[in-house]
């Protein structure tokens, strides 16, 4: 806690000099109310002169106005939040402030900060544009009970593919699924095995990578899921889905470490101590979503901007709230040493699970955004997955096309 | 289109002075005060947008890089629409789905508006028009909420008749496949989700159709079908050879609409697919979707305008045909 | 016989009232239930015990009856513009010839045809010129002149002005303006409520123009303020499915008035069976 307030006031910023006054509007999307609800009054307390208001929409609708916002320079907020899946796209546009420029001195910070995270926020050009606030470590939650019922090991089920699959073979059986959606499993492998320098989908030089081994052996095991009827083809975010895990129908789930506040709260509390987690099988560590915040070009605020911005990441107390009222897991590192990462958790049946979720996230590497990920990440891994698993389509004749779709968009 | 009254009228010669060319003018003018309303908010409020998204289909634009970071192209978005396999896909499911999801449409609305305009009244009829017309008011959110539910695999209401029908009696030999390729995934299989999506477009604008050939039924005298009573028309008659004919200009008017609106079709499909790129092997893809996908997904609005100006010269050149057959008729009315 | 047909109607009838009314009772059923009651499998279909939490909870997480009043003053506003404009453009498009009208009818027709998803951003910036970003106006004016409007009303007048009648009010030396408020547009009540409603809906379930338009939280409109409070994983799904039945409620007062002065307003006579 110390630390980072020392890291605040010493941040070599020409903002912190003056004194800051002034209405700042924040824009995202919920549960972040509830948690600025607890922290803007921690903050107006300390900088009186500063008033924060909000504006929040549902995730889609918060992008959509963002970009009509960024288009005609006109409407957005002094802070703006930016999911994962966008941060890429608009921090290249140039409508944003570089924080890493000397008015703001964001690269400072740095170290503070999450590796992986901090890389996502990073434009093309190397410059800091986004700043990481939360973060969503990947783990697998799994049914004990389930396990004990066929003498399961944990260990040796996540060893690799082969032993994750044999495990759902056995829970067959029993009439229970491996899991949900074997697409999970495809995308798991997609995002978490990059190889090192190259991106998601394309390499440095902007080559496709869409038929390469990683995508081929993703789909292949996807596939191989669904062909054996180890998946229960249940979509996320539905009736069948909850049901799944309430009534203990489907085995493991692979998601970030929000999941957990989900699941405890109103998905399946009546479930508490069945569930544990455990890394990724195969040995892989790859992250569930995870937001940033980023200061408009436009913003009349941008002292005010810059400073709430620093404490919504870079203070412990604000962190350490994030995760106790919305689940969003701490992108800062210190915090990974307060108390709260070392209770054991009863949904989990007494497991200290953050402390797992702090390893995996310190483990993650970096993959950087490339300009066709977007457009990528509908024909690949929304388009050409679902027909290979709903459709039968082949694995090699599936990838093709989607190669040749994004190739002919993306040069 | 009939010529106007005003040059029949009789009037007394007159010297052509200054005031009565200021009556001419003035009268002249009367038809453009009327129209006025339209032609004001459509050049304040539509002139410009329509010119810039033309602009823009020649330009290559991420908008979240702000008004001036746009890139002359040339006519390349049009020509890399061409060629475009989502683009056509899309076409072909719109265009798929306009039938199915149409014509189903206006078979019920029909009937149905005849029947409640001719043989009931009162607040019995309010109620029915009124429950009918339910579908059209209910937001997106709670339809999607409610179809999903519908249609899930395993709990899904639709399931769960078909499974009850399979085991009833008499009627059970029809369905006895159903237990066999249980479960059905409605929204998880190209061939199925098309016929998901209609049904929910047939569900949600039927009772629209409805309430617009209501208003047509009603625009008939009571005259007329005493006289075609006493002609000795049974009630198929009646429907078919006195009421039909006289809401022609009313099926010209909603099929128009359906026309213009089908080929616009964007909401029930994004809601059905999650927003998923189309559903699987984007079998849910209409053409207004995949606009949305490539302009407000994807950040390409220079590729999304000129989609979307190839879209609306399909629904011209589409609506023109009907004009051309059907707009004499149709356009006329019956007095 | 005659009672056989009877039954044989409101058979037809019941079956579909059965089907369309469905999901609205639905809605007002899951606004009784929790969230966690809501989404299990398959959901409930009877009336929950937990109406007054969610109602607390809707008025917790929104100014509800601030933002329906809002929706309610665009709809009405947008309504009484929308019958105004459309019916004068469509009599003069009825009425008269003159030199362009075909032209301007097809423009007119054409302007329906434009994806409107490609119009946000510039119609974002002719408000943000004209200065009225941010305002109810900018929601229920621009729309006014709806070509969906005129056009549904020329079609009616087409059914229910005679050339005959016009020409009589002429020859009788009523003057242009007169004979359109006082001769046509009662016999077009029937279209005009037609319009209303699906004007009035219109305008309540938009929620593109409020999401770019609107900027402070008491102007917003119901649609905005229930989609805002959304999240794909954690929302409180009992108060928004209560928020979104008691919005619907309007809509269906608004329909059964203005479906009345439909069925009722008629001149031509009601059609007996």
């Amino acid at each position: 806690m110390k630390k980072s307030l020392i890291a605040l006031a010493t941040s070599a910023s020409l903002f912190a000099t003056g004194a800051i006054a002034g209405d700042i509007r924040f824009d995202g999307w919920p549960d972040l109310d509830s948690h600025l609800d607890t922290v803007i009054p921690l903050f107006e307390a300390k900088n009186a002169d500063v008033k924060i208001n909000y504006q929040m929409n549902d995730h889609g609708d918060h992008h959509k106005k963002l970009t009509t916002n960024m288009a005609t320079g006109t409407g957005a907020g002094d802070v703006v939040a930016i999911d994962v899946g966008f941060v890429g796209s608009f921090i290249n546009g140039g409508g944003f402030e570089n924080l890493s420029g000397e008015k703001y001195g964001a690269n400072d910070l740095k170290t503070e900060f999450v590796d992986y995270a901090w890389t996502q926020g990073k434009g093309l050009d190397g410059n800091q544009y986004g700043i990481p606030y939360d973060i969503g470590p990947g783990v697998m939650y799994y049914r004990t009970d389930v396990l004990g019922g066929v003498d399961g090991d944990i260990d040796q089920v996540i060893t690799d593919w082969d032993s994750y699959i044999e495990y759902g073979k056995k829970l067959k059986e029993k009439g229970i699924f491996l899991i949900a959606d074997a697409g999970d499993v495809a995308k798991t492998i997609v995002f978490t095995t990059v190889e090192p320098g190259n991106g998601t989908y394309f390499d440095k030089d902007g080559n496709s990578l869409v038929t390469s081994e990683r995508f081929v052996t993703a789909f292949e095991t996807a596939k191989r899921i669904r062909d054996a009827g180890l998946d229960g083809q249940i979509g996320s975010w539905t009736n069948e889905w909850y049901a799944g895990f309430k009534e203990g129908t489907v085995a493991t789930q692979l998601s970030g470490a929000w999941l957990l506040g989900h699941l405890q709260n109103w998905m399946a509390p009546d479930t508490s101590g069945k569930w544990a987690v455990s890394n990724l099988p195969d040995g892989i560590f790859g992250s569930w979503g995870g937001g940033f915040l980023a200061i408009p070009t436009q913003a009349e605020n941008k002292a005010e901007a810059w400073e709430f911005i620093k404490y919504l990441t870079a203070s412990e107390e604000a962190q350490i709230s994030a995760l106790k009222t919305i689940g969003a897991f701490p992108v800062l590192k210190s915090t990974y040493a307060d108390a709260a990462f070392d209770e054991p958790i009863e949904f989990l049946g007494g497991q200290k699970a953050r402390l797992l979720f702090a390893e995996v996230a310190n483990n993650i590497s970096a993959v950087e955004p490339q300009k066709g990920d977007l457009i990528a990440e509908d024909v690949v891994m929304s388009g050409a997955l679902t027909e290979v698993l709903n459709d039968g389509k082949d694995v090699m004749a599936a990838l093709k096309d989607a190669e040749r779709l994004l190739m002919r968009r993306v040069k | 289109m009939q010529t106007s009254s005003e040059e029949k009228l009789p009037r007394k010669l007159e010297k052509p002075g200054r005031a009565s060319r200021i009556r001419a003018l003035r009268k002249s003018l009367v038809p453009w005060f009327f129209i006025s309303p339209f032609l004001i908010l459509f050049l304040v409020f539509n002139a410009f947008p329509l010119g810039f998204s033309i602009f823009l289909s020649f330009q290559e634009w991420n908008p979240v890089a702000g008004l001036n970071s746009m890139k002359f192209v040339g006519f390349k978005n049009y020509l890399s629409a061409v060629d475009d396999p989502w683009l056509w896909k899309s076409i072909y499911n719109t265009v798929w789905l306009a039938f199915a999801a149409n014509i189903p449409q206006h078979l019920i609305a029909i009937p149905i508006a005849y029947l409640l305009v001719a043989s009931l009244k009162g607040t019995v009829r309010h109620l029915y028009t009124a429950t009918m017309f339910v579908p059209f008011i209910t937001s997106t959110v709670a339809v999607s909420l409610i179809f999903f539910t519908i249609y899930s695999a395993n709990t899904g209401i639709l399931n769960q008749w078909l499974l009850a029908l399979s085991t009833m009696p008499f009627i059970g030999g029809l369905f006895s496949w159903v237990p066999d390729v249980m479960p059905i995934r409605w929204l998880g299989k190209s061939d199925l989700l098309k016929p998901a999506i209609a049904f929910v477009v047939v569900w949600k604008y039927t009772g629209f159709n409805i309430v617009i050939y209501s208003a047509g039924f009603l625009t008939i005298s009571k005259d007329l079908y005493d006289a075609a009573k006493v002609d000795g028309c049974n009630a198929w008659q009646q429907f078919w050879y006195v009421a039909l004919p006289m809401i022609r200009p009313f099926i010209f008017f909603a099929v128009t609409l359906s026309i213009i609106g089908s080929l616009q079709l964007f909401e029930e499909p994004y809601v059905l697919t999650s927003g998923n790129s189309g559903g699987v092997g984007q079998a849910g893809l209409t053409a207004s979707y995949y606009l949305y996908l490539v302009g407000w997904e994807w950040l390409e609005m220079g590729q999304a305008a000129a989609i979307s100006w190839i879209l609306f010269l399909f629904i011209a050149v589409v609506t023109s045909v009907h004009f051309y057959f059907n707009g004499r008729k149709g356009l006329e009315g019956n007095q | 016989m005659r009672h056989l047909s009877k039954i044989g109607l409101h058979a037809v009838m019941l079956i579909g009232v059965l089907i369309t009314i469905f999901p609205f009772v639905w809605v007002a059923l899951m606004g009784t239930h929790t969230r966690g009651d809501i989404y299990s499998s398959p959901p409930p279909f009877y009336v929950g015990n937990n109406l007054l939490q969610n109602y607390a909870e809707l008025l917790d997480i929104m100014p509800f009856w601030t933002v329906l009043f809002n929706s309610l003053y665009i709809s009405v506003m947008g309504t009484i513009a929308a019958v105004l404009f459309c019916s004068m453009c469509a009599f003069g498009f009825y009425a008269y010839n003159f030199k362009g009208k075909n032209l301007i009818f097809g423009i007119m027709i054409a302007s329906m045809m434009v994806p409107p998803v490609l119009m946000l951003i510039p119609s974002f910036l002719t408000l943000k010129y004209l200065g009225i970003l941010d305002t109810h106006f900018a929601l229920w004016f621009p729309g006014a002149a709806s070509a969906f409007g005129i056009f549904l009303i020329r079609q009616y007048m087409g059914n229910s002005i005679t050339r005959d009648l016009l020409d009589a009010a002429k020859v009788d030396g009523a003057s242009d303006f007169r004979i359109y408020w006082s001769i046509v547009l009662p016999l077009i009540k029937p279209a005009l409520a037609t319009l209303a409603i699906v004007i009035f809906i219109g305008l309540w379930n938009n929620f593109l123009a409020p999401l770019i338009i609107l900027s402070s939280p008491d102007k917003f409109v119901l649609t905005l303020a229930l989609r805002s409070v959304q999240s794909i994983a954690n929302s409180p799904w009992g108060a928004i499915m209560l928020g979104t039945f008691l919005s619907m409620v309007p809509l269906l007062l608004a329909f059964m008035f203005f479906s009345r002065q439909m069925m009722d307003g008629l001149t031509a006579g009601a059609v007996k069976g």
